[in-house]
């Protein structure tokens, strides 16, 4: 920040890097122990194999989950950040009358414990006749993070100036040019942030998913189960895989934006 | 109100930056103080449609979710042998022991709430204040454990922190303490567990919000010779301030429901509300009682939310 | 990503009603049945198990979803809902539940013609198939308790225990503890189980949430004597374990109150497939839980009997379960066991 103190700034890094470093610690200890040799989770591994990546390849149900799992929070967050996004936007002055009483409505899936809602929702798909189905599953898992959605894109689009937007308006900007050309760009790091939350919440989802999705598997329902959880380092092996996946896109991402950035500067040179 | 909260709060906090300063490090250079007061006079509500944006959302709840909840609900209030019924009802408040779990549940709660925030402001500034590509990895760093199963992430704190586990050998050699410390099964092992998970929901909006402060406000500030500390409280921290509260709601209502890893980390210790709710259905099948408990639960968070909702409303339009 | 069988499946879901027809109206008998199954490994215990067999026998699919919490079952009546026919794993207890709540019907032994079962297995409304059992286990290293008195003596046996987070997995060892003969277990004394468990709870570090916990406490040496699934320790050298006085419960199949009478026709013959014996050795071999055929050990590999929950020596020195009393008293003893938490 401008102009602070050494003294501040070197307490802000202490805390920001103690931060960084309590969130990151678990993986740190995770990556390891999904190249142990042992069956059961210890640390550090007495010996180094491949043998849960085996296990995680080698078996048809865990691919299916992870497949069925991704499609299903990839479709759901995208559905659950665009109908959430669309109601905040509608919301973000209350002039519309019953429109605190519609987000209310629209929060109320986080408000009630899951299991109510897991009840609540099988009997609601049971009544469309979407139970067990793929597109039952997407349903259900949007509801669920819609207030996610909501509520983090309300408080963006709220602090967001309207002038900038009436501005558009008065030069004759339709409201979808407004919304892509102005609305979104600022918004950017709030949408990022409120797709990846509905992303996770439907990735890690089990309570819900457990009552509604029939022969489907997601990777959560894999993992949990009602006699016995399989902690087996299987599970360390499938969230190495997510992180390298993770850390692989950031690192491409990082790597075209510097080369456009270096395109761009030496345009500018000549 | 259609003026928008930021010059109206500068104004208030008496640093003496004059609207058109803030208008033009807000707004983009390109349009200028005509244009606003062209929209300004204009009728802004009638242009938007605003409910035809709340329609499909609403249909899509009020079919799918709304009607079977009310059901749950409703629950409650009948019993198949004498009809309504304030019986389960009856029984929650009588025998105060569910009460008295959901008491310690929304205790646990926040102040797992407050130490997320406690860690997380700072954080989240801080990453806001790094250079480019610092600024990447720490955000791929607050990202990265959203991958890893909550449940995952449990046991990976029971290898960490049991008595046997690397922070006490490390302490143990280190000689910071003789014997291992219980970091575990007990609150402290629920709240570490449990901000840990909360963590990144608080910082991803927070940054966000961080991020849409403009810098050159805080310069105008800075030049108008305003303290390091003044611009923070006056200028930057209420800019976040409605994001904050957001993400501290968000945190709070999701502890609320949190399940696994205060049984495991707790050991047992720390009953939550879920758990009780889980065996309601799923155990000893008392829906009714399920659901009164799950009334009273969701009674409480609307109030917490609508108190959010006024402070929200009070601070944004000032 | 969605491959055909699946569209095929949700177009079947999807449009319940045409689907209906379609079964009446083709023949009498089901193509393909639903059942609801544990998940995890016994999913695919159940599957080579038993699935197999009864496919290849009747040409019939078996579809298994899972998991099978009491409270799906139950939505699944109240909604009406006529896909899954049969409900497996449903414990003792949940059993009668579903049975008092009218989720489930009576079972036409006279239709699945089983093999021999043992007689608690063998229930008006339920199939028992899977026995598992719930006993003490230590870390090898200390002193080896030889009954409840002894693992409830932390002066003889010091170190830390852990117990399960359930009443219904602590109160009867606690009782067991005092001195109460086992054929005298139940109707059980709750308020000498109580104080037996008050009096020892501050040697208790743990009360275990899950199924691993027990055994992962026990192999880091965070406990020392635990109460443990039997399968799960079994075998395992750094622990020790006995079946001794363990507590033996079994899981029951059970018809669906909403299934359609095509697809019971098609269920009884999956569960006298489930009582054949060849089979249940073929469903433990996967997953270590046996079934109700009396003479199953002949079937099972003579050097793992000691193993199994319910092989004739094991299942000689364990107790069973008592659902009834459970039925009856469980919910008024879960508050009791959250005041009981509350006070730790």
């Amino acid at each position: 920040m401008i102009g602070s103190s050494i003294w501040a700034r070197n307490i802000l890094a202490a805390v920001g890097i103690f931060g960084l470093g309590f969130l990151t610690i678990p993986l740190v200890i995770i990556v390891p122990m999904s190249f142990s040799s042992a069956t059961a989770l210890t640390f550090p591994p007495p010996g180094l194999s491949l043998r849960w990546y085996d296990a995680f390849f080698g078996d048809g149900r865990w691919m299916d989950a992870m497949r069925t799992s991704i499609v299903l929070a990839l479709i759901s967050s995208i559905a659950a950040l665009t109908l959430g996004g669309l109601a905040a936007y509608g919301l973000r002055r209350r002039a519309v009358a019953g429109a605190s009483l519609a987000e209310g409505n629209f929060m109320v899936p986080l408000f009630v414990p899951t299991i109510i809602t897991a009840v609540a929702l099988y009997l609601g798909l049971a009544k469309m006749g979407l139970l067990g189905s793929f597109l039952g599953l997407v349903v259900a898992h949007t509801i669920l993070n819609v207030p996610i959605c909501v509520m983090v894109l309300g408080v963006a689009i709220r602090e967001f100036d309207p002038r900038l937007e009436q501005v558009a308006w008065s030069l004759g900007a339709s409201w979808l040019l407004t919304i892509r050309r102005v609305v979104l760009p600022s918004l950017a790091p709030s949408v990022f942030a409120a797709w990846i939350f509905a992303f996770i919440g439907s990735f890690d989802e089990v309570i819900v998913t457990s009552f509604i999705a029939g022969a489907y598997e997601t990777v959560p329902k894999v993992m949990f189960n009602k006699l016995i959880l399989e902690v087996d380092p299987t599970i360390t092996a499938v969230a190495t895989l997510l992180i390298a996946f993770t850390v692989l896109a950031l690192a491409i991402v990082a790597v075209v934006r510097a080369q456009s950035d270096k395109l761009k500067s030496s345009v500018i040179m000549q | 109100m259609l003026a928008g909260s930021r010059s109206d709060s500068l104004k208030d906090s008496s640093l003496g930056v004059s609207p058109s300063t803030v208008h033009q490090a807000v707004a983009s250079p390109s349009c200028g103080e005509g244009a606003l007061l062209v929209t300004r006079s204009s009728g802004y509500h009638f242009i938007v449609p605003g409910f035809g944006f709340l329609i499909p959302l609403l249909l899509l709840m009020v079919v799918v979710f709304d009607a079977p909840i009310v059901y749950m609900l409703a629950l409650a209030f009948w019993d198949k042998a004498q009809g309504f019924t304030l019986g389960y009802y009856g029984d929650v408040f009588e025998a105060p022991v569910y009460l008295r779990v959901l008491a310690n549940t929304v205790r646990i709660s926040v102040v797992a709430t407050i130490v997320s925030v406690i860690i997380g402001y700072p954080l989240a500034h801080w990453i806001r204040g790094l250079g480019r590509r610092a600024k990447m990895v720490a955000l791929a760093l607050v990202v990265l454990p959203f991958w890893v199963s909550v449940l995952v992430r449990t046991y990976a704190w029971i290898v960490l922190l049991g008595n046997d586990g690397l922070v006490n050998r490390a302490l143990q050699w280190l000689g910071l303490v003789q014997a291992p410390v219980s970091f575990l099964y007990n609150e402290l092992g629920v709240t570490i567990g449990m901000t840990n998970v909360l963590l990144p929901l608080l910082v991803l909006p927070l940054y966000a919000a961080m991020a849409r402060v403009d810098d050159r406000l805080l310069q105008a500030a800075a030049s108008l010779g305003a303290p390091p500390s003044t611009i923070f409280w006056k200028v930057y921290f209420p800019l976040t301030l409605p994001s904050l509260a957001a993400g501290t709601l968000l945190a709070l209502i999701l502890c609320l429901g949190f399940y696994i890893t205060p049984a495991i980390l707790g050991g047992g210790r720390v009953p939550m509300i879920s758990n009780v709710l889980d065996t309601l259905i799923n155990v000893y099948p008392n829906w009714g009682q399920a659901s009164a408990i799950s009334t009273i639960l969701l009674v409480v968070t609307l109030l917490i939310f609508a108190i959010y909702r006024r402070i929200d409303q009070t601070t944004s339009t000032k | 990503m969605i491959n055909r069988r699946r569209l095929l499946g949700m177009a079947a879901v999807g449009v319940p009603a045409i689907s209906i027809l379609r079964t009446r109206s083709a023949s009498a008998q089901a193509k393909e049945i639903r059942v609801a199954e544990d998940g995890g490994v016994a999913t695919k215990a159940f599957q080579s198990g038993f699935v197999e067999p009864f496919t290849k026998k009747t040409g019939v699919k078996v579809t298994l979803e899972s998991p099978n919490p009491l409270g799906k079952l139950r939505a699944m009546v109240e909604a009406g809902q006529t896909g899954t026919v049969l409900y497996t794993g449903l414990g003792s207890v949940n059993m009668l539940a579903a049975k008092r709540l009218g989720l489930i019907d009576p079972i036409d032994w006279g239709a699945v013609d089983p093999a021999p079962m043992y007689p608690e297995a063998k229930k008006d409304y339920g199939f028992g198939h899977q026995y598992f059992s719930t006993v003490m286990a230590w870390n090898a290293v200390v002193k080896a308790p030889k009954s409840w008195a002894d693992f409830f003596d932390a002066k003889a046996f010091p170190g830390k225990r852990a117990l399960v987070d359930l009443p219904q997995y602590s109160l009867p060892f606690a009782l067991l503890a005092t001195g109460v003969p086992v054929d005298k277990l139940y109707p059980l004394d709750v308020n000498a189980a109580f104080k037996k468990l008050r009096e020892f709870k501050s040697h208790v570090s743990v009360w275990t949430a899950t199924t691993p916990q027990g055994p992962q406490l026990l192999r880091d040496n965070e406990v020392q004597y635990a109460v443990c699934s039997g399968s799960r320790v079994v075998g395992d050298p750094a622990l020790g374990m006995t079946w001794d006085h363990g507590r033996l419960d079994v899981g029951y199949a059970c018809i669906v109150k909403t299934s359609k009478p095509e697809d019971r026709v098609a269920a009884y013959k999956l569960l006298h497939e489930m009582s054949l014996p060849e089979n249940q050795a073929r469903y433990a071999e996967i997953f270590p839980v046996t079934g109700p055929n009396p003479d199953l050990d002949q079937y099972l590999p003579k050097d793992k009997l000691s193993t199994y929950p319910a092989s004739k020596q094991n299942k000689a020195v364990q107790w069973l379960e008592n659902p009834q009393w459970w039925n009856e008293n469980g919910e008024a003893i879960n508050k009791k066991w959250q005041e009981f938490k509350l006070g730790l």
